[in-house]
């Protein structure tokens, strides 16, 4: 599977991320060395297995019971701009 | 070319739970901005959604109301795309094994059952609020609303006209409003629907490209939107220009009366959906799903049914009367204290009705309204008096009782008092009285008028003329009691 | 006493006997860290005033005589990716260089009911990427052993901070390693529990399916010390085990390996693994053996396919899991944008380092429609077949013996510029994460020059207790828990 700039700066603006053209060339190449890596899974006979088989996992709920974050003031206290207890950004188009 | 149009719908409502999907803050409307929140709902690094168990328990109940196949075995997703209104820059939703699937509501069109079949029901958590600001380039954002736990719902493309859209949407209300599992309320945004419109050739099995429709904020709009669309689209298809139509969205303008497309926030919508590794799946016991069902109140079908057959009403009365659960469960609550069914129903579509438009709660106890009735019945008072009587009673927590004693409005009813003034009347006015021996009907009026000023209104109109006709004819045989 | 050396064991029975005070033993701490971190770099915070307040309580306490906790007056090091409410948590990223959590996460809770006392945050890679700590945006970690090497990643701070004699123990995370391998670079006992064993709520997450809290310290009694104290359910982590927990690990600690079976995979000791090493591993193995432990070698056929698996599942896991840094809430903010999208590209893209932008870009690429069934998809499915290979292995063998690091700890630098070396030095572990077993890496041994060599023992679901058995024994019968590194303060 070929791993050029394109996919790359594709895959950038997905993940909100920039790179200049020297490291989305480099970038490319390592993804092309890690991908052809990953290529040992299709070594593996995977047909037995059971994709929705139970897990590990215990299915948990919690109670629908109020529960009331005290520290109200330092929640918010690492938002750059803050004001009348709204969160401030940059103006967002539709 | 004969087009038909194809309509189908994604609904999202709110839950009726205390608190929110995956933490423990209130869902509770109209809170200071960013106050029902905390670590977990506002994404903050290192912590965890724990699954709310009601809101679990009401997506089935939802489920079962809408005739759905309920997956005992469902899981949560992420579904991944920034927008400053999503703190974990993903959203905890349901991919590919949604909570229920498969389900429907009948309607009715054009006097024949049609069924609108619904796809899937999933649960998932909303979003915060955006509020923009006039002339400023600040957007405020309040993450009151991130976390409330939703479900979706969505039809399968079986709709073929605005107006059966609508009627679909109304249905739906009312059993989510009946299943309490939501107050649906598109105002406060408890429910929000999207529409996606379609137009094809008769006959044509494949669907046409489909536009979707955003920013739908009441049904009168959603119907002017979808109206507008299908016009649009028909037009496109009328003069060979169907290509224009692209798979987009369009916000309503409800100022412009018309669609616009909106500005393409990302390139793809690739949500690179995964399953969610912070929570187990979704286990519903057969012992739980048994005991919700019992728990689902009377379904608005039943609940008509029920009607006529118990209340001998018509059909428009007992539309009005279950086109909200408390309303219905008023009528139930003023019958139950003995007034007739149709007298009840008379007062609950009329003035009832008529205040219910500018507020939300039925503020007359039906204890109240059903004595208000009785001393109708009974002709302590007249019905306009009753009517002045039902305002006050609206706006104050006095009883009947005490506000007609307040304002006076009982009713001469007794004979021995009306008698006596009836009998004056008689005596003040013998032109009158020898008119109407003479055969002269408005002399009878007339004779009333006198009666009532005497009574200072008071009279009770129809036991005053059975007593003034009594009289006259008594006098007419030259007797006198 | 000389602190350097010292077990929670010995300064549990030091404060009961009153033969120093929580306040001197703090301050002693402090005194070896003012010395030497400048040098080690294991610390990015520390703590000292509110350490010397809390062991003013503790004192009181003990001055009364009350009832003392299980680590009552304990210092420990905590790794900077668990939150500390009110106190920086920066989990070595320019991104959270400010950030404050207004909450503690649930071990540090226990922590403190237990009286342990907080002495600092720990270094670390970058967001827990990394087997060198070399990924820290703020220092560079030395090994005590060898100031020119590395203590080994993510959790290199908490790590070297055990082996300097900063703190007897301390908190790391091991995602694919992360406490086994640095364990192993640093000489002393890394223990990873079962997956859910220990709560993650506060942890802040890399891969939320890998990811667990665990400890370093001196010995392998103060391990399950440790363990006993962390452990548990939490309503507020989901994935933590409910039905688990709650066992008492020191009882049967000293019961001896006799009659129990040991596995060692044959595919761990091909071509690849340092020669040394293994003849420090195959020397433990002999010493088992005398114990009394049968060691049988026997066939996992995970090694290449379970690295792949790990790299795809982490990866989109931690993708999703970094998406909320955007400078908007907290975190990193950009001084360059034009609108809310460049505030958000920009501060992402300045504010993460290249490893962390690396294993983002890997994971959203895995995940991306046309990629998930060829990546992710695979990658899940394989995991499946791991835990039952696993579990099949476990049928016959109480405990797998396996190498921690194919490679002794190499030179600050050296390994920076290639990724798949770098990844490919994690073969040993990951699969442990994978399946999500309990595994620990205790010291075996010393390379010619003096690096630690450590030896990884494996065992089953929620089976701690024979896995610190076994682990206790063969300490033991090494003898080397005292041995500690000379710190030399020159380079």
């Amino acid at each position: 599977m070929k791993t050029d700039t394109d996919v790359i700066n594709y895959i950038a603006a997905l993940a909100k991320l920039k790179f200049s053209n020297d490291e989305a060339e480099k970038f490319a190449e390592e993804f092309q060395q890690i991908m052809m890596h990953f290529n040992n899974l299709d070594t593996v006979d995977l047909s037995s297995v059971d994709m929705n088989g139970l897990d590990q996992l215990q299915p948990f709920l919690r109670e629908d019971v109020l529960k009331i974050f005290k520290n109200e003031a330092e929640l918010f206290s690492n938002v750059r701009d803050f004001k009348d207890n709204y969160i401030l950004t940059p103006k967002v188009i539709e | 070319m004969a087009m038909e149009t194809v309509i189908g719908l994604e609904i999202h409502v709110e839950l009726n739970t205390k608190t929110k999907i995956f933490c423990g803050c209130s869902t509770e409307f109209g809170a200071k901005a960013n106050t029902n929140t905390c670590p977990i709902c506002t994404g903050l690094p290192g912590t965890l959604p724990v699954l709310n168990r009601e809101a679990v328990n009401l997506a089935i109940i939802a489920g079962k109301a809408l005739n759905c196949q309920i997956n005992t075995l469902n899981k949560f997703d992420r579904k991944n795309y920034f927008y400053p209104d999503s703190p974990k820059a993903y959203q905890i939703s349901q991919f590919d094994l949604p909570i229920c699937e498969h389900g429907y509501v009948d309607i009715n069109v054009a006097g024949a059952n049609k069924r609108i079949n619904i796809l899937r029901i999933h649960m998932e958590e909303d979003a915060g609020k955006l509020i923009h600001v006039e002339g400023k380039p600040v957007t405020l954002i309040d993450y009151n609303r991130t976390g409330v736990p939703l479900i979706e719902i969505v039809t399968e493309p079986d709709m073929r006209t605005p107006k059966e859209a609508i009627d679909f949407l109304v249905a739906l209300k009312a059993i989510l409003e009946y299943s309490e599992v939501s107050d649906c309320k598109m105002e406060q945004g408890s429910l929000r629907c999207d529409a996606n419109i379609s137009m094809r050739p008769f006959g044509q099995e494949a669907l046409n490209t489909k536009v979707e429709i955003k920013n739908l904020n009441s049904f009168k709009e959603i119907l002017k939107a979808l109206e507008k669309e299908e016009v649009r689209q028909k037009e496109l298809y009328d003069f060979k220009e169907a290509y224009k139509i692209k798979q987009e969205t369009r916000k309503w303008d409800s100022a412009k009366g018309r669609t616009v497309p909106m500005r393409s926030k990302e390139d793809a919508h690739d949500y690179r959906y995964f399953p969610e590794p912070d929570l187990p799946p979704v286990v519903i016991k057969e012992s739980t799903l048994d005991a919700i069902e019992k728990k689902i109140p009377e379904m608005p079908e039943e609940k008509k049914k029920r009607f006529e057959r118990q209340y001998k009403l018509n059909e428009k009365e007992i539309d009005v009367l279950i086109s909200k659960k408390m309303i219905a469960q008023y009528f139930e609550e003023v019958v139950s204290h003995e007034v007739s069914p149709k007298e009840a129903s008379n007062w609950i579509v009329g003035e009832v009705m008529r205040i219910l438009k500018e507020s939300d709660r039925i503020e007359i106890p039906g204890k109240y309204l059903a004595n208000l009735i009785r001393m109708i019945d009974m002709g302590k008072i007249s019905r306009s008096a009753a009517k002045d009587v039902f305002d006050t009673l609206w706006l104050t927590d006095k009883t009947p009782e005490e506000i007609v004693e307040e304002k006076q409005l009982i009713q001469m009813s007794g004979a021995d008092e009306l008698e006596k003034v009836i009998f004056e009347v008689i005596e003040q006015n013998p032109d009158a009285v020898e008119a109407y021996k003479n055969g002269k009907e408005q002399s009878k009026g007339f004779l009333m008028g006198q009666i009532m000023k005497a009574t200072n209104g008071q009279a009770n109109p129809k036991f005053a003329m059975e007593i003034l006709l009594k009289k006259l004819s008594q006098m007419e045989r030259g007797e006198r009691d | 006493m000389n602190i350097e050396k010292a077990t929670i064991e010995e300064i549990r029975e030091g404060y009961k006997t009153k033969k120093f005070t929580v306040k001197e033993i703090v301050k002693a701490y402090f005194e070896r860290i003012y010395k030497y971190d400048d040098t080690i770099n294991a610390f990015i915070t520390l703590c000292e005033e509110t350490a010397l307040v809390e062991a003013q309580r503790v004192d009181e306490k003990i001055r009364n005589n009350e009832k003392m906790s299980p680590l009552e007056g304990i210092p420990v090091a905590v790794k900077d990716l668990i939150c500390t409410k009110g106190i920086k948590t920066t989990c070595a990223s320019k991104m959270l260089e400010n950030f404050i959590p207004p909450y503690d996460a649930t071990v540090m809770t226990k922590l403190k009911e237990s009286g342990a006392i907080m002495i600092g945050k720990t270094n670390m890679d970058e967001f827990a990427m990394g087997s060198s700590t070399e990924n820290s945006a703020f220092k560079i970690t030395r090994n005590p052993w060898n100031l020119k090497k590395v203590p080994g990643g993510s959790s290199g701070g908490s790590a070297a901070a055990v082996s300097a004699g900063f703190a007897p123990l301390a908190i790391g995370s091991d995602t694919g390693g992360s406490i086994r391998q640095p364990a192993a670079f640093c000489g002393n006992v890394g223990l990873k529990p079962t997956y859910g064993l220990v709560s993650r709520y506060g942890l802040i997450a890399f891969a939320s399916s890998l990811d667990q809290i665990g400890t370093f310290t001196k010995t392998v009694k103060d391990a399950a010390l440790g363990l006993q104290t962390i452990q548990g359910h939490d309503p507020m982590d989901a994935t933590s085990a409910q039905h688990h927990g709650t066992k008492n690990y020191a009882i049967h600690l000293e019961d001896g390996i006799k009659g129990m079976k040991f596995g060692i995979p044959k595919e761990f000791y091909q071509e690849g693994l340092n020669e040394e090493i293994k003849t420090a591993i195959m020397a433990s193995v002999e010493r088992i053996t005398k114990m009394g432990g049968e060691v049988e070698e026997f066939s996992l056929p995970i090694t290449d396919a379970g690295l792949s698996a790990y790299y795809i599942i982490s990866s989109a896991e931690a993708s999703a899991n970094l998406a909320r840094y955007d400078g908007i809430r907290y975190g990193y903010r950009t001084e360059n944008f034009t609108d809310i999208d460049t505030l958000m590209l920009n501060s992402r893209t300045e504010g993460f380092g290249s490893e962390v932008k690396r294993r983002i870009m890997m994971g959203t690429y895995v995940l991306s429609s046309g990629y998930y069934d060829a990546y992710y998809k695979k990658a899940m499915l394989f995991r499946k077949k791991v835990k039952s290979i696993f579990n099949d292995a476990f049928e016959k063998y109480d405990a797998i013996i396996s190498p921690v690091s194919p490679v002794l700890p190499f030179d600050i630098g050296e390994k920076t510029d290639n990724p798949i070396q770098m990844y490919l030095s994690d073969i040993y572990t990951i699969n442990v994460n994978v399946a999500g077993l309990p595994a620990i890496s205790i010291p075996c041994g010393f390379s010619e020059e003096g690096l630690p060599i450590g030896i990884q023992l494996i065992g089953n679901l929620y089976e701690e207790e024979k896995l610190l058995k076994s682990a206790h024994a063969l300490e033991q019968d090494l003898g080397l828990c005292n041995t500690i590194p000379t710190l030399k303060e020159v380079l």
